[in-house]
């Protein structure tokens, strides 16, 4: 006889969980009491959302599921951002929650929270155990869930009288639907498309997460090689297509590329892969593409036509479809499109302007990033530094620049940063963050000391909600109403009373246009350190993200300076 | 517009919800909701007030939720829907009077 917390387990363990984050507390007990010996490392994190925001930067970093677990009541309700932002940026996750006793659901029992109910928007499947025989058949098909088309976040709710109670346990169980498709799309896509690329004039490429999640990036690459149209990446995208492509044009949207946003607008046909075309990536809705006929692979089909109609949608995984295309397209004799690649990728749009570049934070970023060893990760927080990071990263690794773009979740970079050292214990892991953002979840220092993890953390401070503050001074009229964080704390004294090593480096580090031999000298230092580091570096306090699409403009109505 | 939905879906723990809730994140009044067990499923009929763009999307929505496995809409009539709901269908347990109130004003 088994209790049900050590079938949970089991059943995790034959899932291939090696690692879980979470935080302990009364509805979960049970699942704690039988984690010694279980199989499973678990992670302390010091509060609910960081623990959740860990297990993303594991399934981030790897494409396996990752797992946060939490009690009941406000341990359960601390996940819900977590959940929401696995959702918007389709991160295989398996949360679990304990839950009150059965027979008091429903009473306001204490810490008793409908998570279920909560969380029902937000996960593409969950459930509430109503009886310990429920437990492997339950998991098997949370992770199956957690995993399958498009990935996403699953809730598993467990009443502590559940995992208490003992059973006869036969083994884990599998799931799987038996229709489930192949991935490939049907086959009466390709002359449709041949017919819209024989015609086309100014074809375009675009994208996104899918191209990562699904395993595409080297067909992607080998299929774009043959075309030689002109691509651009979605912040998820980044590092899908390598950036030294002579028809890359870099990242698209509200502070994507001069060049990518300029193609996107003049397009006569814009080849999606793997998108679902947010506001962030098309500027007014209306506006978008105005030109062109769309062609949308993608493996989710609630994803299409969500801004606008497209005419041939190509619905399967990217890694059976984009070999389809390749398949068929090398035999094809295809238009000449130099000319339009000449002005797409062309010097006059190959860089964004100057003005947005040279200022301070993206000079220490490009400094910053130039040391970077090949395998790193970079990971964001949410807000300015978010798009200074995203606009000069130019690695090519495909899991490389992890950042909460769908839900855009401040507080996010460094749990996130690290679930992904954990699961890259080898690699170098650089969490970029704002000064509000790396407040929001702090306490997780604690994390980084005790588990003594390498994590490289950089704070760029200018003393403001930056791009909240960005938007008053370019839209209200520099009302900067409760953006103002003058009174930020001594990150370095924080840092170093959690035991971790900081350092504040000043703007005029990367005063000139290149940074001088001694800022790059101690940003090796920095990066090669084997011990946590933080470093701070002070922003000048109204700097902003440009290029940038107004709210409400077309992607090629981008501003460059304040008008 | 109005649009009658029909929705056959397994009926799992909360799938019922996922189908509403997708009307209601869009903010759409719900006239008449009817579940019903249909062979060895479930189909729900939800009367809605949809532009096409809403239709398109609830569509995308649905064939997107775990257990949801065939949606079907038809442009109600508003006489061809009042019949419809006159014909035995169940009056929603919220209007259930106990001692002259209504439950949802008890609560």
């Amino acid at each position: 006889m088994l209790r049900g917390a050590d079938i949970v387990l089991r059943c995790l363990r034959a899932e291939g969980v090696d690692m879980v984050f979470g935080y302990p507390g009364g509805a979960i007990m049970p699942l704690y009491d039988a984690l010694d010996g279980s199989g499973i490392r678990h992670i302390l994190s010091r509060h609910e959302q960081g623990a959740v925001f860990a297990a993303e930067g594991y399934a981030r970093s790897t494409g396996k599921t990752g797992v946060a677990i939490a009690t009941s009541g406000p341990g359960a309700t601390n996940l819900v951002t977590g959940i929401a932002d696995a959702k918007m940026d389709s991160v295989p996750l398996v949360c679990i929650t304990g839950q009150v006793r059965s027979i008091l659901i429903g009473t306001d029992a204490f810490q008793e929270t409908d998570v279920f109910g909560l969380t029902l928007p937000l996960t593409k499947w969950s459930r509430l155990a109503t009886s310990i025989e429920e437990i492997p058949d339950i998991i098997a098909q949370g992770f199956y869930w957690a995993q399958a088309g498009r990935p996403g976040p699953v809730l598993l709710d467990f009443p502590v009288d559940l995992l208490k109670a003992k059973m006869e346990f036969k083994g884990p169980s599998t799931f799987s639907l038996p229709s489930a498709s192949n991935g490939h799309a049907k086959p009466d896509f390709w002359p449709k498309l041949q017919t819209l690329l024989q015609g086309a004039k100014k074809p375009f490429v675009l994208v996104g997460a899918g191209a990562k999640l699904s395993g595409a990036c080297d067909p992607l690459t080998e299929l774009l090689d043959t075309l030689q149209i002109p691509a651009c990446a979605t912040v998820h995208g980044l590092g899908a297509i390598p950036s030294d492509k002579t028809y890359y044009t870099g990242m698209v949207g509200m502070h994507g590329t001069k060049a990518s946003n300029m193609a996107l607008h003049e397009t006569d046909l814009l080849l999606v892969f793997g998108a679902r075309l947010d506001d962030r990536v098309t500027g007014e809705p209306s506006r978008f593409a105005p030109d062109a006929k769309i062609v949308h692979f993608e493996i989710d089909p609630a994803q299409l036509d969500r801004v606008r109609p497209c005419q041939l949608p190509v619905v399967g995984n990217l890694n059976q479809t984009v070999p389809q295309f390749h398949n068929e397209v090398r035999n094809v004799k295809l238009p000449d499109w130099s000319e339009w690649r000449a002005v797409a990728c062309g010097p006059e749009r190959a860089e964004v302007d100057s003005r947005g570049l040279s200022q301070p934070a993206t000079r220490f970023l490009d400094a910053l990033f130039e040391q970077l060893p090949d395998n790193s990760f970079v990971i964001t927080d949410v807000g300015q530094h978010q798009m200074w990071a995203a606009q000069r990263y130019r690695k090519n690794s495909p899991r490389g620049f992890i950042t909460s773009g769908g839900l855009g979740a401040m507080g996010f970079g460094l749990p996130a940063a690290i679930g992904v050292q954990l699961a890259n214990p080898e690699a170098c892991v650089v969490c970029i963050s704002g000064d509000g953002g790396f407040q929001m979840n702090l306490q997780e220092l604690a994390t980084v000391h005790r588990l003594k993890l390498p994590v490289k953390m950089v704070i760029i401070d200018n003393k403001y909600l930056g791009m909240v503050r960005q938007w008053q001074q370019l839209f209200y009229e520099r009302n900067y109403a409760e953006t103002d964080m003058s009174d930020n704390p001594d990150f370095v004294a924080i840092s170093k009373a959690y035991g971790i090593h900081a350092a504040l480096l000043g703007v005029e580090a990367v005063a000139g246009l290149v940074a001088p031999p001694s800022t790059a000298k101690s940003l090796f230092r920095f990066l090669q350190s084997p011990e946590p580091e933080l470093l701070v570096f002070e922003c000048p306090k109204e700097a902003n993200v440009y290029p940038m699409v107004p709210a409400g403009a077309a992607l090629s109505e981008m501003v460059f300076e304040e008008e | 517009m109005t649009h009658l939905f029909q929705i056959r879906y397994n009926n799992t723990q909360g799938t019922l919800m996922r189908i509403l809730m997708a009307a209601s994140r869009r903010g759409l009044p719900m006239p008449y909701v009817q579940a019903m067990p249909v062979g060895d499923a479930h189909e729900a009929r939800l009367l809605l007030d949809v532009s096409d763009k809403q239709v398109a999307q609830l569509y995308r929505d649905w064939h997107g939720t775990v257990d949801v496995f065939d949606v079907r809409s038809m442009q109600a009539a508003e006489e061809g829907w009042n019949a419809s709901i006159d014909a035995g269908a169940p009056m929603p347990p919220a209007s259930t009077r106990i001692d002259g109130q209504s439950r949802s004003a008890m609560a």
